[in-house]
Order: C-alpha cells, then structure tokens, then sequence
C-alpha cells in the first residue's frame, strides 16, 4: 500500500508504536533531583469533587513531581488525609508547601520531612507458592492460597518495602502492586 | 436565587452574555432592575471589562456566560485578572447536572480549563450549595490577596425552586488569609532600611490594592528613602517629587535601576519581584546586604528572591506599623539621594523626535498634560504600555491600568470601558498599538451603545511593535510575522460602530485631535500614525542585567 502523505482518515488500526517509556516492573527513574529537593507532606483536605485535580493540577502547573501519592478518610468527617512526597523541581523547597497551603480545599499542611514520623508502605504481591516459606520469614503475612499462585502482604518502612521487593524480583514474581507511604507523626 | 444573592453582595454590574445554559438566569433578570447588566459582544469582552471595573473602582466585577464556548472565551480574561490579583466573580452557565460528563451540547469541563487561573472554583450540582457557595465567593475573590473566583452552575440549579435562605456565617477552614503584622519583624525591617546607607523601596499592586499609597509616603518621606513602583504599582507614589525612581524592571528609568543595583537595604511591598522586575536573577540588586519583602500572600517569600526579612501582611498595616521605628532624620543620606539625582540627570528619559515622523511619546505627553492628575489612563500590552508607563506624569495616586502580570494584548478597551462603569465622574482614556486594539475591537459597540466617555488613542505603528523590536535588537534582526500593513481604516471602522474618529500623522494634529476627542461627549478615537521605528527605551537586553540597560539612541 502507498502512503498518502496527508491521508485525512488515516485507517483506524495503526501499528503498534515502538515502546519507548520503560516496560512496567522496570525500575522507573526518579526525577533528576537531590533528595533534599524531596519534601513529605501530610496534607488535610476537604472531600470534594475537584480536591485531586486541583492539588495535582497545581503540581503541575508550578513545575513539582509527584513522586507518591495516598488518600484515606481522617477522623472528620467529609475531610481525608493524603501523604504527598512531591520533588520541588526547578522550585525552591519550600514553595511546594507554601503554594497547596494556598488552595482553599487544603485545611492543614505539614511538612513531616526528616521528623520523626511513623512511615508506612504496603505491598501485596502474588508470588509461586515454592517462595512462600522465605517470604514469611521476612514479615510477609500469607492473603490467600490458590492454584496460580500464593498472595502476601507485606507493610514497613520505604527501605525495608524497597528491600523486600527486590527479594520478590529475584526470585520471580506473578504480580505485585505497592502503595506510596502514608505517615503520622511519632508521640513524644 | 443567583440574582438576590449577587443583589446582596451589592453587585451593581454584570458583564456578560447569554446562551443556553444560562437562559434561566436571564429569563429572571428583568425581575432585578437594580443589577445593571451589560451586553458585551464576546465573552473575553466580559472578563476584561470587569476587570476594569475592579481596578478602577475597587469592588469585584461580575462576568456571566454560558457553557462550552461562552466560559472557555473567558479563561484569558481570568487569567489576566489572576495574575494581577483582581476581585472578579465568574458565573457559568453548565449543563445540566445529570448530562455532566455525558460530552453534551456545550459542555465543557470549565472547572478543570480553569483552575489554574482562578483563585477558587465552585461547581454547583444541587441548589442546597447556592447561598453558601455565592457568599463563600465574593468573600475569597475580595479578601486576601484578591483574585478571580468562578461559580460554575448547573442550569438544572438555576431554575430549581428554593426558599430564600440567607447565607449562613463563613465558615471556610481552609481560607485564612492573615493581614495582622508581626510587630517585631515590621521593627527590625524599619529600623534596617532606616540604617541602611543607600535604602530603596519598590512598591507594587498590592500597595493599590490596599490603598497604601498614603502610608507609603509617609513611611518613605520620614526615612528619606527613594521609591520606585513595578509597572502594576505606578500611580503608588507621587512621580515628580524627589524621592520617585519611577518605574523598575527591565523596561524601567535608568535612575531607577541605578539606584536598585547599588542599593544596601532593599524593601520590596506588595509585589511578586518576578522576571521583568528582576532581570538575570542572580544578578539583580547584588549589593544589597538586607532584603526586606512585605506581601500578604505567604508563598511570595522567597520564590525569587529569598528575603532576610520577611513580612508576611496587608501592606497598609505594615507600612504604618513599620513608621514609627524610623527616626525622625535620617543623617549621611544625602550622598545617597544627591547620586540618585545624579543618576537622573545622567540617564534621563528621552526619544527621538528628529526625523519627521509623529513620536508615540509626544502623543502621550500631550495626552497626560490633559489628564491633569485625574483621568484614568488604560494601556494596552506592548510598546504602547511601556511608554504609557514610562510618560505618566501623576504626582499623586492615579489609576494607571494595564495587564502586568499576563501581558494580554486586547485588554485596554474593554477594561477602559469597565473603569467608566466603575468610575463615571472619570474621563477614561485608553491607550493601545492597532494589534492589540483589533483583538476586541468589537466591543465599540458597547462603549457607543452606551455613551461612554472613553478616549481612544490608538498608537498606530503598522506593526507588532514590540515583537519588531525585540527581532531587531535580539533575534538577528529578522522581522518575522511582525508587518500590520493590512488593518482596517480605522476612522471608517469607527464610523461604521457609530463613534467619531479622526487621524493624526503630525505633531501639529495632535493638539486639535486631542481638543475634539475632550469636546466630544461620548466615545473617540484618534489614529495617531506613529513613527514605525519608534523603540522603547531603556530596555535590559533578554537575559541580561538590569546594569546592562540600553538606552535611546541619541539621533
């Protein structure tokens, strides 16, 4: 077939692209960024249809990243509590709190960086069930046992998640899904 | 509902435009003569006319328009009028809230296009909202730091039958904008600009905005030191008396950037010290020791330039919280103030007015002479604002209006129109290149409709003046797009809106046009054929300091 440079219904299946962006399970690389450029924030907001779009937009919009996001229901009612761990880009630091603290949805915000919070990540991962035995030895707690595999969970802090993860790759892994960190400053 | 709610916040203007989403607001509209609703003849029209109007008169402008394509045209207008933090309340008309997201006739996601230009948006699915969200509204866009805030409602809502309910009180939790001063902090940047041995201030918007223009003299008057103005703070401080530096930034007085790049003590209140202030940032005001910064909004300290003092507060209250720590005479400040004046002499204002063609600044001198300190002047974006900026001859707070912060060209006319409902008993003129003036050209037709007294000078270069200028003198020279050669006779376009008109190409016209367009009630315009090759002066070269400032050639 000859190819019309400027074909107005170009035929609606088109070759598949050549994957560029890295294949799910690779290591995805960060922003090039120093890690002081990486602020936590624990951030109170009002429920509401535009909260999200408004607080991703505004990253966006002012040149942060996102590098992990969680949003749960607080103790109020009709407001929720999100973990952010944004990098402040080409920003100073501390423009990323300053400028979400400007959104009316935002009711309280708190750079927990470098505090001495409890940071919790969650990871569940389906794995063959030979690997099961070695896993549980490191903490993992078994969901459930089927034909194609064996489901465990596993919580911690972010280095012992990332650890436990790389256990996982090195011994294969049928799947696996991880949550960004979600924290709450220590007590006294 | 909508319209009692708007007639308590004691809107007296709407400026807007009718569709299908918002028909049930309309169908009310008679039933509520004391809003006065302007047709305008496109819906950016809107946006800027009450922006104008804000500006001018201090309260928030009101635009309504429908969904799709009405709100969308609104999205410059909002911008233009958030990036110079100016109330304005936005009513849109959605679809109904069952067709939300159903891609319906003339639904957009108009929260979604405009977040990032408003200060706050509201979508309103269930009349329950209504009172709560209107209120909620004119509260945020007013207070603070004043912007744009956008109600978008769903016509299902509108024509909902509701008992009258009267707002409930303001309970906003996550809005707490703070205008109270840290008295030790306003002492130690007085008593530190007092000390300083070559102080400067720059004053920007956010003194208008708070009307601090008196507090401001007084505080600069008792610690003699010398005060310029961003471009959206001219009319903050007298121009002619000693201490003005007139305007800043990389189009400012020579005198001015002088006295910034060898200053010790630098207080910068109520402005965002943004890239057309600073220049090459790492080079801007290297000598100072101490930077002071005075904003109401928070997130301003530190994004450009980290102070040593911050104040983070309504600029009235800071100002006067700050007059009483500087002594009552300032020793050892004359040498600073007599290089000031040295610099002046040194770097003056000037253009060329040799070579036969109509200068755009004698246009303007003569214009300003005519103001006499009263007039609200409106500029458009380009050569004509910089000059108009730069000529502005008030010695005391005036009302000079333009779009600083957006730069949107288009502005002047509608916005003039605006400042003319805000402030009647004004004579409004309104300055602009044949660009920007035929990108809302249309709105003649609400100045004629109307009668309005405003006077159009139309600085007519026959092309993208500042765009011209810019390719001449940083991009190789090449004039790319720039040529204005094919735009309509303007005095014909006048005469086929229904205004007088007249066209000026020499200095000798200029006066007698000027005459007829002051004689004339209603609106006039003047198509002054200005030089093509007139240039703003001083400009600092793109990506240079502001040491690094040309200025007009001597010819």
């Amino acid at each position: 077939m000859i190819e019309t440079p400027r074909d107005p219904h170009p035929p609606v299946v088109a070759a598949r692209p050549v994957p560029t962006s890295p294949q799910s399970g690779e290591a995805r690389p960060l922003p090039a960024a120093h890690e002081e450029r990486v602020r936590v924030l624990s951030v109170l907001v009002e429920d509401g249809a535009n909260t999200l779009s408004k607080i991703s937009g505004l990253i966006r919009r002012r040149g942060f990243h996102v590098r992990s996001i969680s949003v749960g229901p607080s103790r109020q009612a009709g407001r929720s509590r999100m973990t952010l761990t944004v990098d402040a880009g080409h920003a100073e630091v501390d423009q990323v709190l300053k400028q979400l603290e400007r959104l009316v949805e935002v009711i309280e915000i708190e750079d927990v960086t470098g505090e001495e919070v409890h940071s919790r990540e969650l990871v569940v991962a389906k794995v063959k069930a030979s690997q099961v035995a070695g896993l549980v030895d490191r903490g993992a707690k078994v969901l459930n046992t089927g034909a194609d595999g064996t489901t465990v969970e596993f919580a911690g802090e972010g280095t012992d998640v990332g650890d436990f993860i790389n256990e996982l790759m090195q011994h294969g892994v049928l799947d696996v899904a991880r949550s960004g960190p979600v924290v709450l400053r220590r007590s006294a | 509902m909508i319209l009692e709610a708007l007639e308590r916040e004691g809107v007296e203007f709407i400026f807007g435009y009718p569709g299908g989403a918002n028909l049930p607001i309309y169908q009310h509209l008679p039933e509520h003569p004391k809003l006065k609703h302007i047709l305008v003849r496109h819906e950016q029209g809107a946006a800027h006319m009450a922006d104008g109007y804000a500006r001018a008169c201090g309260k928030p402008g009101v635009v309504f328009a429908t969904s799709g394509p009405g709100a969308l045209n609104l999205v410059t207008g909002l911008c233009t009028a958030y990036m110079d933090s100016v109330p304005m309340i936005a009513i849109t008309g959605q679809v109904n809230s069952t067709q939300v997201g159903r891609d319906a006739f003339q639904e957009s996601d108009v929260i979604g296009a405009t977040s990032s230009v408003t200060k706050h948006s509201y979508l309103v699915t269930s009349i329950d909202q209504l009172p709560r969200v209107i209120h909620e509204a004119f509260h945020i866009a007013t207070t603070g730091r004043p912007g744009p805030v956008l109600i978008d409602i769903c016509k299902d809502v509108q024509q909902a039958d509701a008992e009258r309910v009267t707002p409930e009180r303001l309970e906003i939790p996550g809005y707490q904008p703070n205008g109270h001063v840290n008295l030790d902090r306003a002492r130690e940047a007085a008593q530190a600009l007092a000390g300083a041995e070559r102080p400067v201030i720059l004053a920007g918007h956010g003194v208008l905005l708070s009307r601090a223009e008196r507090e401001l003299f007084k505080f600069a008057e008792k610690a003699a030191a010398p005060v310029g103005t961003t471009l959206l703070g001219i009319g903050a401080f007298p121009v002619n008396h000693p201490l003005s530096l007139h305007m800043t930034g990389f189009m400012g007085t020579g005198w001015n950037l002088k006295a910034v790049q060898n200053a010790d003590v630098l207080m910068m209140v109520g402005m965002r010290v943004d890239d057309r202030v600073t220049a090459r940032l790492a080079d801007f005001a290297p000598k100072v020791k101490t930077f002071i910064h005075v904003d109401i909004d928070g997130s301003e300290m530190g994004k450009n330039v980290r102070p040593h003092i911050e104040l983070v507060a309504d600029a009235r209250n800071a100002l006067e919280a700050m007059t009483p720590h500087v002594g009552e005479l300032q020793a050892g400040r004359g040498q600073w103030l007599a290089q000031i004046d040295a610099w002046r002499e040194e770097h003056p204002l000037k253009y060329t007015h040799s070579n036969g063609h109509l200068q755009p600044q004698d246009v303007l001198i003569d214009m300003y002479r005519r103001c006499r300190n009263e007039a609200i002047v409106v500029a458009d974006v380009g050569q004509n604002q910089i000059w108009a900026a730069l000529w502005w001859n008030y010695d005391r707070p005036g009302l000079f209006l333009n779009s600083g912060g957006s730069g949107t060209m288009g502005f002047a006319l509608p916005a003039a129109i605006g400042a003319k409902f805000g402030r009647p008993e004004k004579t409004v003129w309104c300055v602009a290149g044949e660009g920007g003036f035929v990108m809302t050209a249309q709105e003649l037709s609400v100045a004629v409709e109307h009668q309005l007294d405003v006077k159009i000078v139309l600085l007519n270069n026959f092309s993208l003046g500042m765009v011209r200028q810019f390719q001449d003198d940083f991009y190789g020279g090449v004039r790319s797009q720039v040529d204005l050669t094919h735009m309509p006779d303007f005095v014909k376009l006048a005469d086929a809106y229904g205004l007088p008109a007249v066209r000026v190409d020499k200095l000798e016209d200029v006066g007698p046009a000027m005459d007829a367009a002051e004689r004339t009630k209603g609106p006039f315009l003047i198509d002054f054929h200005i030089d093509p090759e007139a240039n703003v002066y001083p400009i600092v070269p793109l990506g240079k300091s502001l040491n690094d400032f040309w200025e007009a050639p001597d010819k």
